[in-house]
């Protein structure tokens, strides 16, 4: 199948998301759609989709020009997604997902029908080792986005496009991914794979697309390019902001204890976690999403109940066994960045000045002075380069980067002792995530410990003083940062090996 | 002083079962509303509803069985309310389903009360007198009544309807999630109509079976209750209507025993002994509400009702 998109323009409001693309995508072809967040990958596939309706411009599949009005008109013509959000239901079987979503699905689904070898066919060829009577559910991220896969070639789709699909990914799992990417575009089949890391160019791609601020700036063989081209085409006349500095840290002082904590919730369990930083060590915690790193994080903050164990900063016990301690000193000791800000770090329907006040909301006088606060707020913002920066503005007016950048102000904005952040860059773009950055490890400099929880290893390796491996709830390894690679850190992710 | 012959296992059983019957029925409805992702609290109108219209039906027919069809079809009535208030037009569904309960309470106590005091003849016993002379089996089948039977077959057909075909498949995935089943080209608030309508026809159809063939007249709030234990009842069997048999049966069985016990002469107040199926089914559902908590199995669209 031969797809031309011609002069593709899509505005969100007054932004162009895309503007006057033209992209080709040849029979048989890996092509890797490279950009920054919000550079419009997203939105120009999800127009291909049918997702979105173009502005103007048209669709022409092998010669005829197609109107793609919904997903299903695409998925007819032969156009498969995998959107970073997964369309499966967690409570259902991973037969009962791929059977809901297959096209000639019978009306009487015995388990003895014939029908289910059909439709759990791509599923084997994908992965022999997933259950299909396993709950999805229960399912590692990676063994998901398989099952989601599946779907889209039970639909026989000839383009497959894949939305971020490494982001979630150990690297041992990337790699399997990108073997199974080949393996699609050998049988014929096209694959446009959405993604900002040059490791995904680099495995499987055959061309490359750049895309810049909604306008697709070059396309060329991938091995064509390296990846300072590339990267100086993505980011374009911007000053790419100098790497910010960390200063190694205080030795033989214990500043934070985390002494062997437990605990467990509906949705994941930490155990025996014996974690010590020194003051101005930043800590990184490396893991796939999902293996207790909210809890770890909420337990070494006091919002959680312990099973066993304490955690000690600066000789003051903050999170004990059993009942949450009521430390009044917490929130002014302690900088939380927390993962989904939206759900767990603002208030939504409240204005940004309340929002950023958040924390010494119990030491305020009676009555708080507006002004006063309204300065403040206006301030960070600033500081922050939070958009819109007007403070009397609604949490929930914020976009989902805007909202990181929100809490991160608040959180970084006093002097703590201890910064714990969860996925302090999800959603923004390299200068922003830069500027963050810079704030967090002007506490490390400060001589505050940093506890830093990400799935980015690159930014770890380069920032973090030593790299904490999370695994099933448990820390499988704990290396310095200087002598750590990649691959050892993704043996330990899975759980494979535990190093002293 | 107890009198024994009131606690014979063969008479216990057979009245567990008919005084299950009614709440087994809505139970099952329930269910398969909350399936889709909608919780009706105006189960207890419905079926109140359902029992006066298939009560009057029945006395101006003559004909139990047409009895039982207008009760079903005036839950449907009832219940098209409460789908096109939270459906249609997205109101509050706790709300919703309260106003359903109480314009159900209220208007059968009005047009309820020329009904009061008259008797109806119910159905005939389904099998002829000599079955009672087979040893055990025998007075315990030729005590069955149509509205038992068709519980008991209802029961695994739904169950079997819900896990074993598509359109219980999909029923499901809309309960789940309707962003993925819209994803995947389902019409979500289709669905759910339909889950609420079947949800009427078995609460209104469990109200006829309870004046046509339980108890065989009409009494202003006959149902005491039943409808919203239902909807509690539906939780104790974790949405599963295989489940959904002993949950009723929690109920109905309690109901049977302390009637016995109340006719055996125990010197406890007879209010006080009434509240024991309510009591028992309070401590079922707490204890299977911790269990929920730790296992899940609720649909996911359900919680939508509360943010």
């Amino acid at each position: 199948m031969h797809i031309e998109l011609r002069g593709i323009s899509k505005h969100f409001g007054e932004v162009a998301a895309n503007a006057d693309v033209n992209l080709e995508i040849k029979a048989g072809e890996v092509l890797a759609l490279l950009g920054e967040n919000g550079a419009g990958k997203s939105t120009l596939m999800k127009i291909l989709y049918g997702f979105y309706q173009g502005d103007s411009g048209e669709i022409v599949i092998d010669g005829t020009t197609v109107e793609i009005d919904t997903p299903r008109t695409a998925m007819a013509l032969g156009i498969g997604m995998v959107f970073q959000q997964f369309n499966l239901i967690p409570a259902l079987s991973v037969a009962e997902n791929l059977m809901l979503a297959y096209p000639k699905s019978p009306w009487w689904q015995s388990r003895h029908r014939p029908v289910w070898s059909t439709v759990l066919e791509n599923l084997t060829k994908l992965a022999r080792d997933i259950d299909p009577s396993k709950l999805v559910r229960h399912l590692a991220i990676g063994e998901q986005q398989l099952v989601e896969l599946a779907k889209v070639l039970n639909l026989n789709a000839q383009l497959v496009i894949l939305d971020e699909p490494t982001a979630v990914l150990t690297p041992q799992e990337s790699e399997r991914l990108w073997a199974l990417v080949r393996q699609l575009a050998d049988s014929g089949r096209s694959v446009v794979l959405i993604t900002h890391k040059f490791e995904d160019v680099e495995a499987c791609a055959d061309r490359v697309a750049i895309m810049r601020a909604g306008r697709l700036v070059e396309v060329a063989d991938a091995r064509g390019k390296t990846i300072d081209e590339m990267v100086t085409l993505m980011m374009g006349q911007h000053q790419v902001a100098a790497n910010p500095s960390v200063k190694s840290p205080q030795k033989d002082i214990q500043k934070l204890w985390i002494k062997s904590i437990s605990a467990k919730d509906r949705r994941a369990a930490i155990v025996d976690i014996e974690l010590q930083l020194a003051p101005g060590e930043i800590l990184g915690i490396a893991g796939v999403a999902g293996n207790g790193q909210r809890l770890l994080a909420d337990a070494v903050a006091g919002l959680a109940v312990l099973d066993n164990g304490e955690v000690i900063l600066d000789g003051e016990v903050v999170s004990r066994l059993g009942r949450q301690p009521v430390n009044p000193n917490r929130n002014s000791k302690i900088g939380y960045i927390p993962e989904q800000p939206l759900e767990n770090g603002v208030a939504s329907d409240l204005d940004l000045t309340t929002n950023l006040s958040l924390h010494r909301l119990v030491g305020m006088p009676f009555f708080p002075k507006k002004q006063t606060e309204q300065a403040q707020a206006q301030k960070l913002i600033d500081e922050f380069n939070v958009r819109p920066s007007d403070p009397t503005k609604l949490a929930q007016d914020l976009s989902g980067g805007n909202l990181q950048k929100l809490v991160s102000a608040r959180e970084l904005s006093g002097m703590p002792s201890l910064v714990v952040a969860c996925y302090p860059s999800m959603g923004l773009d390299i200068l922003s995530t830069r500027a963050i950055y810079e704030q967090m490890f002007k506490h490390a400099e400060r001589g505050a410990c940093i506890l830093w929880i990400s799935e980015d290893l690159d930014d770890l390796l380069q920032y973090a003083h030593r790299i904490a491996v999370l695994s099933h709830g448990k820390i499988t390894g704990i290396l310095p940062a200087a002598s750590a690679d990649r691959q050892t850190i993704g043996l330990l992710m899975t759980g494979a090996r535990k190093t002293a | 002083m107890l009198d024994s012959s009131a606690f014979n296992i063969s008479d216990l059983t057979v009245s567990s079962l008919r005084s299950s019957t009614p709440i087994l029925l809505a139970i099952l409805g329930e269910t398969l509303t909350q399936r889709v992702g909608i919780i009706n609290l105006g189960v207890e109108g419905q079926m109140l509803v359902g029992a006066l219209a298939g009560f009057a039906a029945t006395l101006s027919f003559g004909n139990p069985w047409i009895g039982l069809l207008v009760g079903a079809l005036a839950g449907v009535l009832m219940s098209s309310l409460h789908a096109g208030l939270c459906v249609g037009l997205k109101a509050n569904q706790i709300a919703s389903g309260i106003a359903v309960l109480i314009l159900g309470m209220g208007l059968t106590s009005f047009y309820g009360i020329p009904y009061v005091g008259q008797k109806i003849h119910g159905f005939h016993h389904l099998l002829s007198a000599h079955w009672q002379t087979v040893p055990i089996l025998g007075t315990f089948v030729s005590q069955l009544t149509p509205t038992v039977i068709i519980g008991l077959i209802a029961t695994p057909l739904v169950g079997i309807w819900l896990y074993r075909t598509r359109t219980g498949l999909i029923w499901r995935s809309v309960g789940e999630s309707v962003q993925v089943a819209r994803a995947t080209g389902i019409n979500p608030a289709f669905v759910q109509v339909q889950g609420v309508l079947i949800g009427g026809f078995f609460s209104g159809f469990a109200g006829a079976a309870m004046s046509v063939d339980y108890t065989r007249d009409w009494v202003e709030n006959m149902t005491g209750g039943r409808g919203l234990v239902a909807v509690g009842l539906v939780i104790v069997a974790r949405w599963n209507p295989f489940l959904a048999l002993p949950a009723a049966l929690l109920f109905g069985g309690s109901e049977a025993f302390y009637l016995r016990l109340q006719t055996a002469g125990v010197a406890v107040s007879p209010y006080l002994l009434a509240t024991i199926p309510y009591v028992v089914t309070l401590l079922v559902l707490l204890v299977s509400y911790y269990l929920a908590n730790k296992e899940g199995g609720a649909p996911q669209g359900l919680t939508a009702i509360f943010r």
